[in-house]
């Protein structure tokens, strides 16, 4: 599992309904629903933690095992960064 | 409004006569007519360049863009969603892409005991959640299926059908919204088909339709979230027209 510290780019804006999560992006006027899962991921993507911890806490709180955490984990993080969600310039 | 000749007079009075009131207040002042050797028809207001179109379809479109525009400027407060809406007690909101069968499946409901409030606007107050008339005449893109034939008083111009007297009441005090209902029209499909959906899915839709998000807290998100986390979204696929608004209308029956 890849040690990026995955960040939120701060100029997007979010909000939390419902365990699921609207993110709106106006400078690429593009809004986005993220599942209860990618919510998670989303709020956890902060600077701090790696994919590997979000991947663990992620296990721990859908009571996944830790192969089907990664990879979800990591279909998200691409995801984001496809839709350019996050800061590029990341640790 | 203002009216110098019988064309325009009839034509604004098609569209917009269900929200004719007296003049007490004015926060608008249009004058419009025709004028020229072409007949043009012209819109005008005190400081802004006339507004020109070269024929009755055209002429409505410019004054419905310019209203909508306006209203939106002179009512900052309330969130305006470019959505239908019928009521059936409550508010429905009808939202489509533009050409998704909005007033086709608005004209239909009119006739399955839905009271109408607009065609085109939902002004919604996000502290009530109450959505607010806006009676603009039926106007609808082509001829509805024969199961719901246009009345004779139907005015037609290059544009559209705009239908006065419509079957259902008209609406015309700010009604409780009820429900949220995101159109698909698809004419090969079998049956309608309507499911629920999540706020955030019907919130990030909602606000994809929103005409004024940016006069709102949040970039308008806090609006179209607060409206959709309150009562019922669907998805509804629509395709015969009698179908669907039964399907409609058992959906958005009350529960026992």
């Amino acid at each position: 599992m890849s040690e990026d510290h995955p960040k939120r780019r701060s100029d997007i804006s979010a909000r939390v309904v419902a365990d699921e999560t609207v993110v709106l992006d106006l400078g690429a006027a593009q809004i986005h629903q993220l599942n209860a899962t990618a919510s998670f991921i989303w709020n956890r993507c902060d600077g701090h933690n790696t994919a590997g911890e979000i991947a663990e806490k992620l296990a721990d709180s859908f009571d996944v095992d830790s192969e089907t955490a990664c990879q979800a984990v990591q279909t998200a993080l691409r995801r984001f960064d496809e839709l350019r969600l996050l800061d590029s310039a990341r640790e | 409004m203002r009216c110098a000749e019988s064309t325009t007079y009839g034509l604004v009075t098609a569209a917009y006569g269900e929200m004719q009131d007296d003049a007490s207040t004015i926060d608008l002042d249009y004058s419009v007519g025709q004028n020229g050797a072409d007949a043009a028809f012209y819109i005008t207001r005190p400081g802004q360049k006339a507004l020109k179109a070269s024929d009755n379809g055209t002429f409505l479109a410019l004054f419905d863009k310019d209203i909508a525009i306006e209203l939106q400027k002179l009512r900052r407060d309330l969130f305006f969603v470019h959505a239908a809406v019928l009521t059936r007690g409550e508010a429905v909101m009808l939202v489509a892409k533009p050409g998704g069968g909005k007033s086709t499946l608005t004209w239909a409901l009119l006739h399955h005991g839905f009271g109408f409030l607009s065609d085109e606007l939902a002004p919604v107050d996000l502290g009530t959640l109450e959505v607010h008339p806006y009676p603009r005449t039926l106007a609808l893109k082509r001829e509805p299926p024969g199961s719901y034939p246009l009345p004779r008083r139907t005015v037609t111009t290059s544009r559209s059908l705009h239908v006065r007297n419509v079957p259902g009441s008209v609406v015309k005090a700010p009604t409780p919204l009820g429900a949220v209902v995101f159109l698909n029209y698809d004419p090969d499909a079998t049956a309608p088909k309507i499911r629920r959906l999540t706020p955030a899915e019907a919130g990030a839709r909602l606000y994809a339709n929103a005409l004024n998000p940016l006069a709102h807290a949040g970039s308008g998100l806090d609006g179209a979230v607060r409206i959709t986390a309150a009562q019922p979204c669907y998805e509804l696929v629509s395709t015969d027209l009698p179908a669907t608004c039964a399907l409609l209308a058992r959906t958005l029956e009350p529960s026992e």
